[in-house]
């Protein structure tokens, strides 16, 4: 068994709105190992990206806040850490990048500055010149060319892929335990995006970090993840090593996901548009059903799932690791 | 494009902007205005002393000439006497300079850096308190007069608490610094409250960007957020607003030097609109417009210094 480095538990995060106040992420558990890949599933709004934030200590306060649960990172409790403390494990023992490689760097700095940046916040041992030739590296190890060039340019004179490796440099430079990559490649064209995830396994090979993927493309997550959680309405409704999921997948909103990964057309090289999506919409946080929250998407829902149960709760399925949300399984 | 065959080019496109404007300040003076005549000879000139008088000044001439005139003047700096104190105009102006300067500079340099602080302030602490009340206190002082702010800071810090010197002045450094202290504290006050509100709105602008986001990503605190992600982002709208005030800032100080008795080049214009002295009137309307274009292009040089994507054209 792998070391265990991030534990979240029973994770509530809550966003006071002038609607009243909604629970984005409510009640999700999961373990991040050493030198694995978690991946985090889920449609749009499903609470994937607020779960990232609340991990980095960066929900905004206000209106967001964590309400409950833990997260225990090495054991020790990033929830209410003292701010200075938490300062210190972001962007260097947890690092973190984002689904908008195009605005997520600062557009009036140099590349290399924005690398050197967190060395100097983080690495306060090396000297400037030391900075200067670590922010080289970090180009040259995410596959950019000529990095001395590169770091000194800015980031409009790089293409969204390039600047997602530069993204990807600063997260590793401090080489972070975790590294959390919110949707990385959604932004990115289709060839891109698989360079992208080749880069991010093969350095999670050299420098061993834990990796959690949240990503709204199953397709993805079968490429490049150990276990899989998937998230729907704030919550995990299914998660299991990727490979149980992917040939017993046990809940129906896991199986519509998968029937609607864009699937590879060998004579044109080019992925296909979607064959299916799941019908119907996400329900509103503010207007939860009683029950299930997928029931009304789903094909297999019965009178169970509309709440004379209760909710359905994460149990264990068929498989060793393998837990699911729901009445009536698959399978 | 080179920074110095760009400043070049825009030096040689304001020719054509500086002939228009003699040619503007030509058809007011020389064309629209009274006879200068009755300003200087009074009612009861004879007609050889008027005669005699617009030979002296040159109105006898052609009208192409008395033009080329005011062109010429404007690159030689020669204006000529004026016809108050028959000094000549340039040694007017550059002893008049000094002093405007010593209000002028601390007050533009101060009052930008406490806009922008304050500004940097209430956009760090958006919605707390503190940002409320400096929302009445910049909006209290937007809403007084700015000649009410001048005269109860004098009556009040001047003369009652006997605090500051409310007019003359004395040359050269240090002498000079009690007779601006007021002043620019005054002017402060006036101007702060639309910078400080406006500044807080290009600023918040900036604060929801991505790259925010991943500064914060990288633990960075959230001074050094502000003033170093931030602040530089937002350089562009605070720049073109501290170089659009430059202007207001003299035209404004025309009064100022007017009520706190400095004899600097606003208190020269004011007299010399008072006694219609045209030569001092046309040289500061010619400096003006070279002042203006040359902020024009000192700002445009400053864009691309701040912002990398900008290119010189
Ligand atoms: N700043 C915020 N203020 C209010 N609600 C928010 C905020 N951020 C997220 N939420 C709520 O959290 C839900 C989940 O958002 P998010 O985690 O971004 O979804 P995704 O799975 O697409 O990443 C949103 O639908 C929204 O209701
Ligand atoms: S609990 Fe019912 S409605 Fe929900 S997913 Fe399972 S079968 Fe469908
Ligand atoms: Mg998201």
């Amino acid at each position: 068994m792998t070391e265990k480095i991030l534990e979240v538990k029973d994770l509530v995060v809550e966003f006071r709105t002038d609607r009243g106040a909604v629970k984005a992420v409510n009640g999700v558990n999961f373990d991040v190992f050493k030198g694995k890949t978690l991946g985090i599933v889920g449609e749009s709004g499903s609470g994937k990206s607020v779960t990232a934030l609340a991990i980095m200590g960066l929900i905004p306060n206000p209106p967001g806040r964590v309400a409950s649960g833990q997260i225990l990172f090495n054991g020790k409790s990033l929830v209410n850490m003292e701010p200075g403390e938490m300062r210190k494990i972001r962007g260097n023992k947890i690092a973190m990048i984002f689904q908008e490689p195009m605005t997520s760097l600062n557009p009036v700095f140099t590349i290399g500055n924005q690398i050197e940046e967190v060395i100097e916040l983080h690495q306060t041992h090396l000297s400037a010149s030391e900075r200067a030739a670590k922010a080289v590296d970090m180009l040259r190890l995410v596959g950019i060319p000529s990095p001395e060039k590169r770091v000194k340019e800015y980031p409009h004179q790089l293409s969204g892929g390039m600047r997602q490796r530069v993204m990807i440099a600063i997260a590793l430079s401090c080489e972070p335990d975790i590294l959390i990559a919110d949707e990385p490649t959604t932004a990115l064209d289709v060839t891109i995006q698989a360079q992208i995830l080749e880069l991010m396994k093969k350095l999670q090979k050299e420098l061993g970090m834990g990796i959690i993927l949240i990503t709204h493309d199953l397709g993805v997550v079968a490429e490049t993840c150990d276990t899989v959680s998937v998230m729907y309405c704030g919550q995990i409704v299914e998660s299991a090593d990727v490979k149980t999921l992917f040939n017993h997948p046990a809940h129906p909103y896991t199986k519509g996901l998968m029937d609607s990964i864009p699937s590879f057309d060998s004579t044109s090289g080019h992925r296909k548009e979607r064959l299916q999506t799941i019908e119907g919409m996400v329900p509103s946080l503010f207007n939860l059903p009683k029950g299930c929250n997928f029931q009304d998407r789903c094909s297999k829902v019965t009178d169970d799932c509309r709440g004379s149960q209760g909710d359905p709760v994460l149990k264990p399925s068929k498989g060793v690791d393998h837990n699911v949300a729901c009445f009536n399984p698959l399978n | 494009m080179n920074i110095y065959s760009y400043v070049l080019r825009r030096l040689l496109y304001t020719i054509p902007v500086l002939l228009g404007v003699c040619l503007i300040i030509f058809v007011l003076f020389n064309l629209v205005a009274p006879d200068p005549a009755f300003i200087l000879l009074g009612k009861h000139a004879t007609q050889i002393q008027i005669d005699q008088l617009h030979h002296e000044l040159g109105l006898d001439r052609s009208f192409i000439v008395q033009y080329f005139d005011i062109v010429k003047s404007s690159f030689t700096f020669d204006f000529g006497y004026s016809w108050a104190t028959k000094q000549n105009i340039y040694e007017m102006i550059k002893n008049g300079a000094g002093p405007s300067l010593s209000i002028t500079g601390p007050l533009f340099i101060i009052s930008n850096i406490v806009a922008i602080s304050l500004a940097l302030l209430v956009a760090f602490y958006r919605g707390k308190l503190i940002d409320k009340v400096m929302l009445i206190v910049s909006i209290g002082g937007m809403s007084i007069p700015s000649l009410a702010v001048v005269l109860f800071g004098q009556y009040y810090f001047g003369y009652k608490l006997g605090w500051f010197e409310i007019s003359g002045y004395e040359r050269g450094f240090p002498g000079f610094v009690p007779y601006v202290i007021l002043p620019v504290i005054l002017y402060t006050f006036i101007s702060f409250g639309a910078d400080t509100r406006f500044y807080r709105t290009v600023i918040l602008d900036e604060v929801y960007q991505d790259y925010v986001r991943t500064a914060r990503s990288k633990g960075l605190n959230e001074m050094v957020i502000m003033f170093k992600h931030v602040l530089k982002n937002s350089m562009i709208p605070i720049l073109t607003n501290i170089i659009i005030q430059i202007p207001t800032l003299i035209l404004g100080l025309l009064f100022a030097e007017s009520f706190f008795s400095i004899p600097g080049l606003g208190s020269m214009t004011i007299n010399a609109i008072n006694n219609s002295d045209f030569p001092v009137i046309k040289a500061m309307t010619i400096l003006s417009a070279l002042g203006f274009m040359l902020f024009g292009i000192i700002t445009d040089v400053a864009y691309t210094m701040v912002d990398p994507r900008m290119r010189l054209k």
